[in-house]
């Protein structure tokens, strides 16, 4: 008998009384106004997120958003970027990179996470980048986690990840120190 | 395997004052800030509810969602894995590193690793094991086990790993600030990252419909890692599987709200196919689980999804640290699943929980914690573990209740203790006596008071 047909057997073996799956409907929180109620998730978790203005160009906001970055990589077409992350060879070439700016799919109200899925060569750039910027349409936010993930596909990629705020420890004393091993700031751009 | 009891390793924690004070109120500010979470969502409890049920069906449903997993999972072209124990789980581990000669292991936190003793059996081998979560890493270079399941170095103060980092990272001497000690660390580990091959996940959940493994981390070690090397190795116990992402709706609104007090992990993270050219195992690991679905007290053990909430409302582990539990998981669900494992190794764990509940009560998907540490207690004479003293107390007791005779008696003596001398009520063999005020008697019952003054009026 393989290992997977004892380990079922057992589980059969073992299992008593059963339980019904419950209906998952329930009447989850909504916000009267995503847009901002994402903005201020966002900066409670250590993050940022700011709307693009009529008329504002998206480039410059960047450049005034993080106007010391030196190396950035970007594949979403009209962003201006040193580096397009589809031509690197390895993952590890986009070590160094300080500013990643990447396209979001959607984001959640009640805890500023972004769906982003893989859409680049290399996934590392999300979290190698020293900063990141996600971009997502600023009429793509759901109210709730339930919502998220009706909404959340994958493509041929597999990787999906819904990031709210930047990478943090508390580690050490329960310290809150922002910027662990993945970006050290983020800034969501809503166009 | 400590043979110390909670008792014992609980005092010793507390001779350090200061450090035992800090201990417990940071946990309680985890604890607050989970509170204030939880009250702006005011479907919370329903939450709860929903999260309980979702399990008990999925664990009383546990061979029909793992096949369902392992074959959405194989379709997605991913390598399933079954472990009956331990042993089996690093076997696997070891083989696929062989297969890839890799000397290098980068890891992200997980506990059925830990519970599997996966590093001691790796570095025996030769590999090179690198935690990656900070608290991970500072307890591996110190060599020391993890204290909570989530802050895995919460007893260690800033000073030592400042100490730590000076010997190994070559930080500056007698600086223990946090971001520069972070930053220390982040510059070392990147470079293991990018040497990396291979690198190691735990799992917050398995999804069956569509065969990906969920995992939660602020530090995004595990994307580091598993984004890097091509070759990713996912450590899951059978228990982690969870119907859809529908179902996982619930889950991840309570995981992190629960356990540090955020509205979500920076990263949740969905690991659905393998790398392109790179290679995708999931260990599906048993352990003894299989055989806790057949015990009705403690199966809800099963439902647990480890996010250390019961520690930090547990009025003992605050005040006694996870060292004092003997069990590698400590708290509430720690003494429930040590009892689980080995009752006759892990038994005097029960002794740390005062039955106030406030588990339960904080517990997102209702674990009933403090039921379950009831009921191993009232069961400890049948595995020849009930304490002595205890057992001879309460027969007497019992004796006394069911003779009126004697429990009259008794009642009319009681107030002459209220005259003997405090050395004797307070003596060595009174273990109730330390850090208790017996208080006094009065001078007639209850009992006898209601005769005279109510009936006879």
């Amino acid at each position: 008998m393989s290992n997977k047909e004892e380990i079922l057997k057992n589980i059969r073996l073992h299992t008593q009384e059963t339980y019904e799956m419950p209906l998952i409907t329930l009447d989850a929180i909504h916000y009267p106004d995503k847009v901002e109620q994402f903005i201020q998730v966002s900066k409670s978790v250590g993050g940022n997120a700011v709307v693009l203005r009529e008329g504002e160009d998206l480039n410059e906001l960047i450049r005034s958003l993080y106007p010391d970055a030196g190396k950035s990589a970007s594949n979403v077409p009209g962003i201006h970027a040193a580096i397009n992350p589809d031509d690197v060879r390895t993952s590890q070439e986009l070590n160094g990179i300080d500013l990643g700016i990447v396209q979001g799919v959607f984001g959640v109200a009640e805890n500023g996470g972004v769906w982003v899925v893989q859409n680049v060569k290399e996934r590392s750039l999300y979290f190698i980048s020293e900063y990141l910027v996600i971009l997502i349409d600023k009429d793509q936010i759901v109210d709730n986690m339930h919502e998220a993930y009706k909404k959340a596909a994958f493509n041929d990629y597999g990787f999906g990840c819904f990031i709210s705020g930047p990478s943090k420890t508390a580690d050490i004393e329960q310290a809150l120190v922002v910027g662990a091993h993945g970006p050290k700031g983020l800034t969501v751009i809503l166009r | 395997m400590k043979k110390e009891t909670h008792i014992h390793a609980a005092e010793r924690f507390l001779n350090n004052k200061k450090n035992a004070v800090w201990h417990d109120e940071t946990l309680w500010q985890t604890r607050a800030k989970r509170d204030r979470q939880a009250a702006l969502i005011p479907e919370w409890e329903q939450l709860r509810e929903l999260a309980s049920k979702i399990k008990m069906h999925t664990i009383t449903h546990l061979d029909h969602y793992l096949e369902q997993f392992a074959a959405a999972a194989e379709k997605n072209g991913a390598t399933v894995h079954w472990a009956k124990d331990a042993a089996e789980h690093n076997a696997i581990v070891l083989q696929i590193l062989q297969q890839h000669q890799a000397t290098q292991l980068v890891k992200s936190k997980s506990m059925l690793t830990e519970e599997c003793h996966l590093n001691p059996f790796l570095i025996e081998k030769g590999v090179d094991v690198v935690e990656s979560d900070l608290g991970e890493r500072i307890l591996q270079l110190m060599d020391i086990p993890p204290s909570h399941i989530v802050m895995p170095a919460i007893h260690i103060q800033r000073e030592a790993v400042g100490k730590l980092f000076e010997e190994k990272l070559n930080t500056e001497k007698g600086n223990a600030d946090p971001t520069y000690l972070t930053r220390a660390m982040r510059k070392s580990l990147r470079q293991k990252f990018l040497a990396s091959t291979v690198a190691m996940t735990g799992a917050n959940f398995g999804i069956a419909e569509t065969g990906d493994v969920v995992v939660c981390t602020n530090e995004g070690n595990a994307d580091m890692g598993t984004s890097i090397a091509k070759v990713h190795i996912v450590s899951m116990g059978i228990e982690k599987v969870i119907p859809s992402h529908d179902a996982l709706s619930v889950f991840v609104r309570l995981l992190a709200r629960s356990a540090t007090g955020q509205p979500s992990t920076s990263y949740t993270s969905h690991y659905q196919k393998p790398q392109k050219e790179g290679e995708l195992h999931i260990i599906l690991v048993d352990n003894g689980r299989s055989s806790i679905l057949a015990d009705k007290d403690h199966i809800q053990t099963l439902k647990c999804i480890r996010c250390g909430a019961c520690m930090n409302t547990c009025p003992v582990y605050r005040r006694s640290g996870g060292y004092s539990y003997s069990y590698f998981i400590p708290g509430p669900i720690g003494i429930n699943l040590g009892m689980l494992k080995a009752p006759k190794n892990y038994y005097t764990n029960l002794s740390a929980c005062t039955l106030c509940f406030s588990c339960n009560s904080v517990c997102p998907v209702q674990v009933d914690l403090g039921n379950q540490i009831y009921k191993w207690r009232q069961g400890l004479d049948s595995i020849g573990k009930a304490n002595r003293t205890k057992k001879v107390m309460s027969d007497g007791m019992r004796m006394m209740f069911k003779q009126s005779g004697i429990y009259h008696a008794a009642l009319k003596a009681a107030p002459l203790i209220n005259l003997m001398p405090r050395a004797l009520i307070y003596c060595k063999a009174d273990k109730w006596g330390i850090g208790r005020e017996l208080p006094q008697f009065a001078k007639q019952s209850f009992n006898s008071w209601w005769k005279k003054e109510v009936l006879k009026k």
